[in-house]
C-alpha cells in the first residue's frame, strides 16, 4: 500500500495506483461521528481510496447523539455497515451479545496492530473474553485547563498550576469573583456517561474504585465535587451543562479552571481570548494517586457485515502512526506508545495530554456499563443537589452496582 | 355562510391600540426566535458569555460563509422541500376525503376510526422508526423519498383526520341538501359544493403539514442513508458533533431553514384573508 | 359508497404506515429483548415481566407523575393562550393578520434548536431569563431553571408551551371562520354586547373545535421528547423526565428494549383512554 500525504492534490488521485487489480472496487461503508474537516478521517478515506483500488470507502456521517442508536437500527433490521466509530466504554455491550465481528485473527496477521504497542487502556476497550472485536481508532483523557491572564489579575503565578486537591480549592476560592461573574472550578455532571466521565478521575485519585461505592475514599472524592459546588465555586449548572458548555463557558471568560479534553483544543486555540494553559490533573493530598479516565473511539467491525476484510485493511491504514500523528491537528491523541507527534499544534496541551495517557484508566470494559454509569450519575446527582448526602447517595449506587459486578467482574 | 369572524372595532384609536397590542405581544412571544438570529452573527464564545449580550457585540456572517461553505444548503433545502411538499399532498387528499366521510357518516365504525386515528399517534418517531425501517426494506424502499413521504404523512393525516371533521360538521347540512335536490351526487357535492366552503381549514391543515414534513428528523435520519438525499434538519447535525457543537453555525443553519417557511407563511397569510373576505357561495 | 372507500383509504394507510410498526413494539413490550437477539422476529416471551420491571424501576413513578403533569399543564396553557390569541388576532386591526402568521416562527423551528435555545435562555449564569428577571426585581436571586429538581419540569413546560401554542392558535383560528357572520349579526341586533357573543355564540360553536384541538395537544405532549431531551435530558433526578423519554432512555442507551417498549405502552394505554373519552363527547354531539 502506498501512503500518500493528505496534501496530494486531488488530481492525483487519477489512477496512481500500485496495484493493477482492474475490478471495480468493493464499496466499505463506514458510519463515523466526526464533523470536524480537519478530522484525520477525512485525510484517510481520500488516501486509502487512493492508494489501492480493491476498495473504496463510502462514509455516512451520523450525528454523535444518535450513532448508538442507529447501529442498533442496523442491527435490529439486519442491514449493517461495515465499519463503525464508537465510543470506546459501549464496545463491550455490543462485543458481548455477539452483534460484532472477531477480528482476533485479522490482528495477529497485521503488520501494524500489535497489542503490545497500545496502551493498555484503549486496547482493553475492545476486548471481550479474550478476543478483539475493537480497534482503537484515537483516545483521549481530561486535563485542567486554566487562564493564565485570570492568574496573573490574583497574583497567583500561571507557571504554579495546583497540583494537589487543597491547592485546587484554595486557587479555585481565589479565582472566584462573583462580581465579575467568574466561577473558580467548573467540570461537567450531568446525567450522561460525561458527568461520570469526569468525576471518575476524582474517585480513582480518592483511592476508591467503582466496586467499592460504599466505601470512604469513594465518598470523599463525592463530597469534594460537592463542596464546590455547594460553596459557590463551581456553578449549579454544572448538573445540566455537558463538558463542552462548560468549556465554553471558560472560553467565555465565565470560569478560571475547567476540566476538559483535547477536543476542545481547536476551539479553545480560536475563540479564548486570553492566555489559557493545561495542567495534569491534580492528585488527592493524602494518596499522591495519579489518575484519569479514558475516552475514545473504536473501530468496530459489526457482525454480518459484507466487507470484513476492506474495512480491516482500511483500520489498518487508519492505525499507521503517521496517519494518527495528523490526529493531534483536530485534538485527537494515537492510542499507541509508539505515537509521538513531532513539533505538535498546543505543545504545552500536547505534553500534558500526551504525559497523562500513561495513567488514564478506562471504564470497563464491561457488557453492562450503561447499567453501572446510571446509578453513578444518579449519585452525582443527588450529592450536588443536595438530595442525598455522598455517602448516602453512594451507598444506593453501589447497592444497583455490586449486584451487576457480582455476576460478571471489571 | 364563511365569513371570517369580523369585530366591529370602533374607533380608529382602537384599533391602533390594538395594533400595538399585537406588535408586542408577537415581539415578546418571538424573543427566542430573536435570540436565534442574534446567536448567528455572535462568536461561540459570546453565545455562553455572561452577563448575556442582548445585542450581539461585534455581529459577524463568519457562520453564515461557514455553512454554505462546508455544507450543501441548496441541496438540503431542496431535499426538505422534496419531502414536504409531497407530505403535504398526500396529507390533503387522504384527509380531506377522509375527514369528510368521519363527518357524514353515522356509523359506529367512526368512533372506531376516530380513536384510532387519535392512538396511532402516540408513538415517538424514535420508536417507530425501527420496525419502519424493517417494512421499508422489504418493499425496496430505503433510501427514497417516496419512503420518508409514506411515514411522515401517516402522522399528519391522522391530526388532518380529526382536526377537520368539527370544521366539516359545521357546514350548513341545508347546502349540501340543495346541492342534492339539484341533482349532484356525493363526489360532486363534495367537490364543487363543501371541499371550496373549506379552503381556509384545508389551507392551514395544508400548511401545518408541510411545516411538520419539513421539520422532520427522525424518518429521514433512519430512511436515508444516503447524504444526497438528506434533508436540512440531519444536515444541522452536520455541526453538532460527537463532544461538541459550533453554535454559531447552527443557529445560522437554523436561520436559514426557518425563511422559506416564514415567508410561505406570511403569503398565505394574504391568501386566507382574501379569501375569508372575498364573500362567501351564493 | 364513496364515502366508505373516503374512509377506508385513509384508515388502511394509517394502519399500515403507523398500526404496524405499533404491534412490532407492542411485541416486543412481551419479549425480553436485548443487543443480542434484537434483529431476531422470535425472542423469549415474558409475558409482563417487562412492564413489572418498567413499574418497579424507581424513576417509573416520578416519570409518570411528570407526564401528567407536564402534559396538563400543556393543554390548558396551549388551547387557553391558543384561544385568546385567535380570538385576539382576529379582530380587525392593521397588521393582525401578517402578525398572526409570524407567531408561527417558533413552530417551524426544529425541536433541536428549540431546546437549545430554551437551554441557553434558561441558563442559571448566562441566561437571558435570569438576566431580565433580576433587571426588573422581580426576582432577587438566580433562579436554577434547569438545575434545580423543583424547577426544571416548569421550565421545560414553559418552553414547550411557547413551543405548541402557535399550532393551537391556528387550529383555533381555522375553527373561528366557520362562524356565520348572521349569527352576530342577529346577536347584536338583539343588544347582545361583545361578552355576551363570545360566551353564547363563539364558544359553543368552536367547542368540537376546541375539544378536538385539546386531544391533539394532549396526544401530541405526551408523545413529545426531543424538545426536552435538548434541554435537560430529563435530569436532573429524573426531575424533567417523561414517559417516551425514559423508554428511549431505556431502549437506546441501557440497551432493555423490552421494558422501553412496555414504557412506551402505558402511554399507549393513557392515550387510548383520552381517545376515548373524546369519541365519547362526539357522541353526545351528534345526538344533540
Amino acid at each position: 500500500m502506498l501512503r500518500r500525504t493528505f496534501l496530494a492534490s486531488s488530481a492525483a488521485a487519477a489512477g496512481f495506483s500500485a496495484n493493477v487489480a482492474r475490478a471495480e472496487p468493493a464499496t466499505v461503508s463506514l458510519w463515523h461521528v466526526f464533523n470536524l474537516d480537519t478530522d484525520m478521517i477525512y485525510g484517510g478515506m481520500k488516501a486509502f481510496n487512493e492508494s489501492q483500488s480493491a476498495y473504496r470507502i463510502e462514509p455516512r456521517l451520523v450525528p454523535g447523539v444518535q450513532i448508538v442508536t442507529e447501529l442498533i437500527r442496523a442491527i435490529a433490521t439486519g442491514s449493517v455497515p461495515d465499519l463503525v466509530t464508537l465510543d470506546s466504554p459501549v464496545v463491550a455491550s455490543f462485543s458481548a451479545q455477539g452483534t460484532l465481528t472477531d477480528l482476533t485473527d485479522q490482528v495477529v496477521q497485521s503488520k501494524f496492530i500489535k497489542p503490545d504497542v497500545y496502551f493498555k487502556g484503549p486496547w482493553a476497550s475492545g476486548q471481550w473474553r479474550g478476543k478483539t472485536y475493537g480497534i482503537p481508532r484515537d483516545a483521549n483523557t481530561l486535563g485542567l485547563y486554566y487562564n493564565a491572564d485570570m492568574f496573573r489579575a490574583k497574583g497567583m503565578d500561571p507557571d504554579k498550576p495546583p497540583r494537589t486537591w487543597s491547592e485546587l480549592k484554595a486557587a479555585a476560592q481565589k479565582l472566584r469573583d462573583p462580581a465579575k461573574n467568574v466561577y473558580g472550578f467548573g467540570f461537567c455532571a450531568t446525567q450522561a456517561e460525561e458527568g461520570v466521565f469526569q468525576w471518575l478521575p476524582f474517585l480513582w485519585q480518592a483511592g476508591g474504585s467503582v466496586d467499592k461505592l460504599d466505601q470512604p475514599e469513594a465518598a470523599a472524592a463525592l463530597q469534594y465535587v460537592t463542596d464546590m459546588v455547594q460553596q459557590g465555586l463551581a456553578s449549579k449548572d454544572v448538573i445540566n451543562q455537558s463538558q463542552y458548555e462548560v468549556t465554553n463557558t471558560f472560553m467565555a471568560g465565565n470560569i478560571a479552571m475547567s476540566q476538559g479534553g483535547p477536543w476542545e483544543l481547536p476551539r479553545m486555540s480560536k475563540q479564548a481570548k486570553f492566555e489559557w494553559r493545561l495542567a495534569p490533573l491534580p492528585v488527592k493530598d493524602d494518596k499522591q494517586i495519579k489518575a484519569d479516565c479514558l475516552g475514545g473511539y473504536d473501530f468496530v467491525v459489526p457482525k454480518g457485515a459484507g466487507q470484513v476484510e476492506g474495512a480491516f485493511r482500511f483500520i489498518e491504514f487508519m492505525s499507521n502512526p503517521k496517519i494518527l500523528n495528523e490526529g493531534w491537528k483536530s485534538g485527537r491523541i494515537g492510542p499507541r506508545t509508539d505515537v509521538m507527534v513531532q513539533d505538535p499544534l498546543w505543545p504545552q496541551a500536547y505534553a500534558t495530554y500526551r504525559g497523562e495517557m500513561s495513567y488514564a484508566r478506562p471504564r470497563g470494559p464491561h457488557p453492562q456499563w450503561p447499567d453501572i454509569s446510571r446509578p453513578m450519575q444518579t449519585a452525582i446527582q443527588q450529592a450536588l443537589t443536595g438530595a442525598k448526602s455522598p455517602a448516602d447517595a453512594l451507598r444506593e449506587a453501589a447497592a444497583k452496582v455490586d449486584p451487576i459486578l457480582a455476576k460478571t467482574p471489571l | 355562510m364563511m365569513r371570517s369572524l369580523r369585530r366591529r372595532i370602533g374607533s380608529r384609536g382602537m384599533r391602533i391600540l390594538c395594533s400595538a397590542i399585537g406588535i408586542t405581544i408577537v415581539v415578546c412571544y418571538l424573543f427566542p426566535v430573536y435570540w436565534m438570529f442574534a446567536s448567528s452573527v455572535k462568536t461561540s464564545a459570546e453565545i455562553f458569555a455572561n452577563p448575556p449580550s442582548i445585542i450581539p457585540s461585534h455581529p459577524t456572517l463568519a457562520a453564515f460563509r461557514q455553512v454554505f461553505e462546508s455544507e450543501n444548503v441548496v441541496r438540503y433545502m431542496r431535499n426538505s422541500l422534496a419531502i414536504a411538499i409531497p407530505v403535504t399532498v398526500v396529507t390533503l387528499l387522504l384527509g380531506a376525503s377522509g375527514s369528510y366521510a368521519l363527518s357524514r357518516l353515522r356509523t359506529r365504525l367512526i368512533g372506531v376510526a376516530l380513536v384510532l386515528a387519535l392512538i396511532l399517534q402516540i408513538f415517538p418517531d424514535a420508536l417507530l422508526a425501527t420496525p419502519m425501517f424493517i417494512m421499508f426494506r422489504h418493499v425496496g424502499l430505503l433510501n427514497t423519498f417516496t419512503g420518508v413521504v409514506l411515514a411522515t404523512s401517516a402522522k399528519s393525516l391522522a391530526f388532518a383526520l380529526v382536526i377537520l371533521r368539527p370544521m366539516y360538521r359545521q357546514v350548513p347540512a341545508e347546502i349540501e341538501e340543495a346541492s342534492r335536490v339539484d341533482g349532484c351526487g356525493t363526489w360532486q357535492t363534495f367537490w364543487r359544493i363543501v371541499l371550496p366552503i373549506m379552503r381556509v381549514p384545508l389551507i392551514v391543515v395544508g400548511v401545518l403539514s408541510f411545516v411538520q414534513a419539513y421539520g422532520q428528523f427522525v424518518y429521514p435520519l433512519t430512511l436515508l442513508s444516503k447524504q444526497e438525499l438528506q434533508p436540512a434538519t440531519v444536515g444541522i447535525y452536520s455541526f453538532i458533533g460527537a463532544e461538541y457543537a459550533d453554535w454559531d453555525r447552527v443557529m445560522a443553519f437554523a436561520s436559514i431553514f426557518a425563511i422559506p417557511v416564514l415567508i410561505l407563511f406570511l403569503l398565505l397569510q394574504r391568501k386566507i384573508v382574501a379569501g375569508l373576505t372575498a364573500g362567501a357561495l351564493k | 359508497m364513496l364515502l366508505y372507500a373516503f374512509l377506508a383509504a385513509s384508515m388502511l394507510y394509517l394502519l399500515v404506515f403507523i398500526g404496524l410498526p405499533i404491534v412490532y413494539n407492542l411485541v416486543m413490550s412481551v419479549q425480553e429483548v436485548e443487543l443480542g437477539n434484537i434483529s431476531d422476529l422470535v425472542r423469549p416471551f415474558v409475558g409482563l415481566e417487562n412492564y413489572r420491571e418498567a413499574w418497579e424501576d424507581p424513576s417509573f413513578r416520578t416519570v409518570l407523575l411528570n407526564s401528567a403533569l407536564f402534559v396538563g399543564a400543556n393543554v390548558v396553557a396551549q388551547v387557553g393562550i391558543g384561544l385568546a390569541l385567535a380570538l385576539f388576532f382576529a379582530q380587525r386591526f392593521p397588521g393582525a393578520h401578517v402578525l398572526r402568521g409570524l407567531l408561527l416562527a417558533s413552530w417551524v423551528l426544529p425541536a433541536l434548536v428549540v431546546g437549545a435555545l430554551w437551554k441557553w435562555i434558561f441558563a442559571t449564569d448566562y441566561g437571558v431569563a435570569n438576566y431580565v428577571l433580576t433587571r426588573l426585581h422581580l426576582i432577587s436571586g438566580a433562579i436554577h431553571w434547569l438545575s434545580d429538581p423543583t424547577v426544571s419540569l416548569t421550565a421545560v413546560t414553559i418552553a414547550n408551551i411557547w413551543f405548541g401554542t402557535p399550532f393551537a392558535m391556528i387550529l383555533v383560528a381555522a375553527g373561528l371562520t366557520s362562524i356565520p357572520e348572521e349569527q352576530y349579526e342577529a346577536a347584536s341586533l338583539d343588544g347582545a354586547g361583545p361578552l355576551a357573543r363570545l360566551l353564547h355564540i363563539t364558544l359553543p360553536s368552536l367547542w368540537p373545535t376546541l375539544v378536538a384541538v385539546a386531544c391533539l395537544v394532549t396526544i401530541y405532549t405526551m408523545r413529545a421528547f426531543d424538545l426536552i431531551f435538548a434541554m435537560t435530558q430529563g435530569g436532573p433526578l429524573d426531575s424533567s423526565n417523561v414517559l417516551p423519554l425514559l423508554s428511549y432512555q431505556l431502549s437506546f442507551q441501557r440497551f432493555h428494549f423490552g421494558v422501553g417498549a412496555a414504557v412506551g405502552s402505558f402511554s399507549f394505554i393513557i392515550v387510548l383512554a383520552v381517545a376515548v373519552l373524546y369519541v365519547r363527547t362526539l357522541r353526545r354531539e351528534s345526538e344533540g
